[in-house]
């Protein structure tokens, strides 16, 4: 708890003294979804036409409507379902991870777009919260781009990883072994619970592997690591070295991961029209807000665990600018020092 | 009107006292019967120390109604064996032939060879569909073999081996591989009115469940499971193989039937239990006895949970409700007994009284497959683990089952043809009672491997689009007609056709005469074919008689063709009134041009008929003063075309504004409206799945 605990408040402050970066984020959410959002409110301007079910879908939900919409809808307008609506559209997006169900390929296309959006991304803002001072708009980008490459190749390596475990892990634990554990069980409660752990297993290797990659990444920013391979080698042996620590933030920004979908279970909006309509966009997006912010906090406590326990975090004062050199260059040199120049911003 | 002059007392007391003797009389225990005699006429041997006779029931058999005619009675012996999951039986059936005509042979379903092996028609039949696979295991399969077949003498003399005569026929397909129905040969015909008995010997492997019957773990529910004969009538045997889309159908009759099973299992069956002994081998033998039914089920288990209670209602018999139950459903026994108690009471006073005094509710074990089916006094629901009580799914079901004890159970339509006639009837009138008893009643899915329940509370479950299963009915709409013989329907055309087509033409001829008429119809058709075996136009000819109209224009739309219904407003336009060109006037052609210069609106409405069938529709064409313009169309052209000049502008125009044509297979363009609020409901929408998009992109962003 040494660690664990000031890592992860120091990590929400770097994000909340880098609200650029989260409004940022929110504002990349909302306009890779709005593209897919405008299609799909043109399918269902068509499907509704002039007819008076239009009313009724406007003040509530029309089932038939609905019915009729679903059994003609093809590409994105198939996942246009009752799911949608409120806290079960979240249960269902998790589902369809644990249970590997996937989507519609139009919204895997955009999903696609979005990771690597946020491939681009994250150099920058993993500069940003190691340097934990302001880097400015031309700083932040050139280090998406200085790190965007370096995080394809390692993304290489993620693609690897998270299709070993979400096709052959994945169907040998719960389209093999699930289904011959229990074939002849006959009290679903005992088959729950088997599919929980289960759930516990697969979601277990899912948070190792995601570990890995995230400080892999955050040491390849760090210490400006050219190797994908190199950043992920030193990734396992950081983890190895520190796994309590390691763990237990990651347990701690899960917990409050549970908060945030306990809070927007309670408060999540429903089908109701008019003004309840703006009202429940204000509650989603505030909950989006909320995720977006805890998956930077994620990176930020995440980094500010590595630095902490790593020599070069040892220093008390923040150096003069000094950009492009590392953080690592940055804390190891002293700000006077004449080894530290470079372009000012 | 006149005051009635006053009656004479005496007759009042005589018949008072009357009715005070009455019940007495009926809460005697009836005298036990007699066990039917062993082959060769020796009587049953006295029966061993560990008998408990059980005592008569608690709810005293109500007066007797009319019975059914009992020209198949079965007195059957069977041991189950929990390690070989198989069965061994012999049975004694007493037949009699009610037809007109003479029979030199006998036909017996033997339903379990459908899991023989994949030759056979039912599992052909189901990977067609693409719904059913083989075993998973060779334990997992079933089968059924008669290993002797005699026909038992009269007055003593010896019985007579009619194995030789006997070989399996495929009178549906022709498929030589299929073992479900055999033919036995009789060493002479049966005449009309003739009684024989035949003796029977078999052995049967109990499935890993394809379809309703069969075992999970310890759990075994047996339906369909001894040899049974089929039904002769007037034109011959009526004797289908077991198609993977069909049910059953059989005669009414008395069974006698001695299960015996391992000691300390709870046991259920059709009928009350007469008798339990123990036996030196640490199994314990059930006896049950059931009188005109026609068919018998049970079930055994050592996890099963008992619960008892009383179903009582003015007007109505009381029924003893005896629940198996899951430990793990503990908390919900409630559900089931409130949903039984429904479906008795609203199914009792609409159509006719439950006669049998007794009913048996299986809570199923999951994964038994044996879940949501109906067998003569005892029925099986379902629920699961998680069943949150906004969603009632777990009374529907259990009301669908029980009300199959009337629409099936007391009127025995044949299921392999006409499957509507129960399965659409005990439809329509479980949405009447869901809709009286359990309302509202939200829709909910399930998640992470469908365990996880969660209620849509903006999804109330409707009577007449969510009960009846419109949106089942749409998928299917046209596959077939109803009249074609139900084991003929494409497959997975059944639940479309004969649960969801027919609850709605039902509810569309409620809303197209009015309950109360359908209602006389339906328990008029429910007094005459009870214990009988009625065909569809018997169905047809009560409701034409009791309503005093002729519907068969009706069920030649529904029932004898496979056309479907879509009416929709073409077209609606609503202008300033304006004339130009030259009109008379004062007795001068003179040349008017009003354009825009009028306090008068032409609207115009076009209605069309998209579909195929026809129905009498209303249109309905509101006014923005909320005047509100009804017509009657007959429905037959394509196309009808209303014209108005009024005061008013229209608003929208609509096509049966009452939704009583519930068949229509497109609701939404039933109307048009001039202020469509088409913008803001797609609006509405877009935002929502907006944010569902949003909430899925963060999640795949775990990945990076």
């Amino acid at each position: 708890m040494k660690t664990i605990l000031p890592s992860f408040l120091d990590g929400l402050g770097r994000v909340g003294r880098a609200p650029a970066i989260l409004a940022g984020v929110l504002l990349l959410t909302l306009l890779v979804a709005l593209p897919p959002a405008i299609v799909v409110r043109g399918l269902v301007a068509d499907s509704l036409g002039d007819s008076l079910a239009a009313g009724a879908a406007a003040d509530g939900v029309s089932q038939e409507w609905w019915a009729e919409f679903s059994s003609e809808a093809t590409g994105l307008g198939v996942s246009f379902s009752p799911q949608i609506i409120g806290f079960g559209g979240v249960l269902d997006n998790l589902s369809r991870v644990l249970d590997d169900r996937g989507y519609v390929a139009a919204i895997t296309v955009v999903a696609s777009g979005y990771l690597l959006l946020w491939t681009f991304l994250l150099g920058g803002i993993l500069d940003r919260y190691a340097r934990n001072r302001p880097t400015r708009t031309q700083a932040f980008f050139s280090a998406c781009g200085v790190f965007f490459f370096r995080f394809l190749r390692l993304g290489v390596f993620a693609v690897v990883a998270y299709g070993v475990l979400f096709g052959p892990v994945h169907a040998w634990l719960f389209d093999l072994f699930y289904p011959w554990v229990t074939s002849d069980w006959p009290v679903e409660r005992n088959a729950f619970f088997l599919r929980l752990a289960l759930y516990l297993v697969f979601g277990g290797l899912l948070v190792a592997v995601n570990v890995v990659f995230d400080y892999a990444k955050i040491r390849a920013v760090v210490e400006d690591r050219r190797s994908a391979l190199g950043a992920l080698i030193a990734a396992v042996r950081f983890i190895r070295r520190h796994p309590g620590p390691v763990a237990g933030l990651y347990a701690l920004n899960g917990a409050l991961f549970l908060l945030i979908l306990a809070l927007y279970g309670l408060a999540a909006p429903g089908a109701r029209g008019g003004w309840f309509v703006w009202l429940g966009f204000l509650v989603t997006e505030l909950y989006l807000l909320a995720r977006l912010a805890l998956k930077l906090t994620f990176y930020a406590s995440e980094t500010s665990l590595f630095q902490r326990l790593l020599a070069h975090a040892e220093y008390t004062a923040s150096p003069p600018p000094a950009w492009p050199e590392s953080p690592a260059a940055e804390a190891i040199a002293p700000p006077s020092s004449p080894s530290g120049g470079g372009i000012e911003s | 009107m006149r005051r009635p002059p006053a009656l004479p007392a005496a007759p009042f007391l005589v018949a008072a006292a009357m009715l005070l003797l009455a019940p007495a009389q009926a809460q005697r225990a009836p005298a036990p019967r007699k066990a039917p005699p062993r082959a060769g006429g020796q009587a049953a041997p006295a029966p061993p120390a560990a008998v408990r006779p059980l005592p008569p029931p608690g709810v005293p058999s109500p007066a007797p109604l009319n019975r059914s005619a009992r020209n198949a009675n079965y007195s059957i012996d069977v041991r189950l064996d929990p390690v070989r999951h198989s069965l061994s039986g012999r049975e004694v059936l007493t037949w009699r032939n009610v037809t007109a005509a003479a029979t030199s042979e006998l036909r017996f379903h033997l339903y379990y060879n459908a899991w023989r092996n994949t030759r056979s028609s039912w599992l052909r039949e189901g990977r067609l569909s693409g719904r059913r696979r083989g075993a998973a295991a060779p334990a997992d399969w079933g089968w059924s073999d008669v290993t002797a077949v005699r026909l038992v003498g009269a007055g003593g003399a010896p019985p007579i081996d009619l194995g030789p005569g006997r070989r399996f026929i495929a009178p549906d397909d022709g498929n030589a591989d299929d073992r479900t129905l055999l033919a036995v040969a009789l060493p002479r015909a049966v005449q009309p009115g003739e009684t024989i008995n035949v003796e029977i010997e078999w052995t049967a492997q109990v499935p890993r469940t394809f379809a309703r019957t069969g075992r999970v773990g310890d759990s075994y529910f047996l339906a369909q499971w001894f040899p049974k004969v089929a039904v002769l009538q007037d034109e011959g045997w009526n004797a289908h193989q077991f198609h993977s889309g069909t049910e059953f159908f059989s005669d009414y009759g008395v069974y006698d039937v001695r299960m015996t099973v391992p000691r300390g299992w709870v046991l259920g069956a059709t009928g009350l239990p007469r008798e339990v002994r123990d036996n030196a081998d640490a199994t314990t033998t059930h006896r049950y006895y059931q009188e005109d039914v026609h068919d018998f089920a049970w079930t055994a288990s050592p996890d099963y949970l008992v619960r008892e209670e009383r179903f009582e209602h003015p007007g109505l018999p009381p029924v003893s409700m005896r629940l198996l139950l899951q430990p793990e459903h503990a908390g919900q026994a409630d559900r089931y007994f409130a949903a039984t108690r429904a479906a008795l009471r609203h199914y009792g006073t609409w159509f006719g009284p439950y006669p049998y005094g007794h009913v048996t509710i299986v809570d199923p074990a999951w994964q038994s497959g044996a879940g949501g089916m109906e067998y003569p006094t005892l029925f099986t629901g379902g629920t699961r683990w998680l069943a949150p009580r906004a969603v009632a799914d777990p009374e529907g079901v259990t009301v669908h089952e029980c009300g199959h004890q009337f629409w099936y159970g007391l009127v025995g339509n044949n299921e392999f043809e006409d499957a509507w006639l129960d399965e659409g009837l005990n439809t329509f009138s479980t949405g009447r009672t869901m809709a009286e008893a359990f309302d509202p009643n939200y829709a909910g899915l399930r998640f992470f491997g469908g365990f996880v329940p969660w209620v849509y509370y903006h999804l109330p479950v409707s009577r007449a689009t969510g009960e009846n299963g419109w949106a089942d009915y749409r998928r299917g709409a046209e596959l077939d007609a109803l009249a074609t013989p139900s084991w003929r329907y494409w497959p997975g055309a059944g639940g479309p056709l004969s649960y969801s087509k027919t609850a709605l033409w039902l509810h569309t001829l409620e809303r197209y005469l009015g309950w109360p008429t359908l209602q006389r119809a339906m328990a008029t058709f429910f007094d005459r074919w009870r214990f009988r075996h009625p065909k569809p136009e018997d169905f047809f000819a009560v409701v034409n008689e009791v309503s005093g109209r002729d519907m068969t224009w009706f069920f030649d739309e529904v029932y004898r063709s496979s056309n479907s219904f879509d009416y929709a407003v073409d077209r609606l336009a609503s202008d300033p009134a304006t004339d130009q060109g030259f009109f008379e006037r004062d007795g001068r052609l003179e040349h008017s041009d009003e354009a825009g210069r009028t306090d008068r609106f032409r609207t115009v409405v076009v209605v069309r008929r998209h579909g195929e069938a026809i129905f009498p529709v209303e249109v309905a064409i509101r006014f923005a003063d909320g005047h509100v313009l009804r017509e009657q169309w007959d429905g037959r052209d394509r196309w009808k075309q209303y014209v108005y000049e009024r005061g008013a502008r229209a608003v929208s125009a609509e096509v049966d504004p009452d939704r009583v044509l519930l068949l229509d297979v497109n609701f939404t363009n039933n109307s048009r409206t001039l202020e469509p609020r088409t913008a803001e409901a797609a609006r509405k929408w877009a935002t929502i799945w907006l944010g569902s998009l949003q909430d899925a992109l963060l999640t795949c962003a775990f990945l990076v």
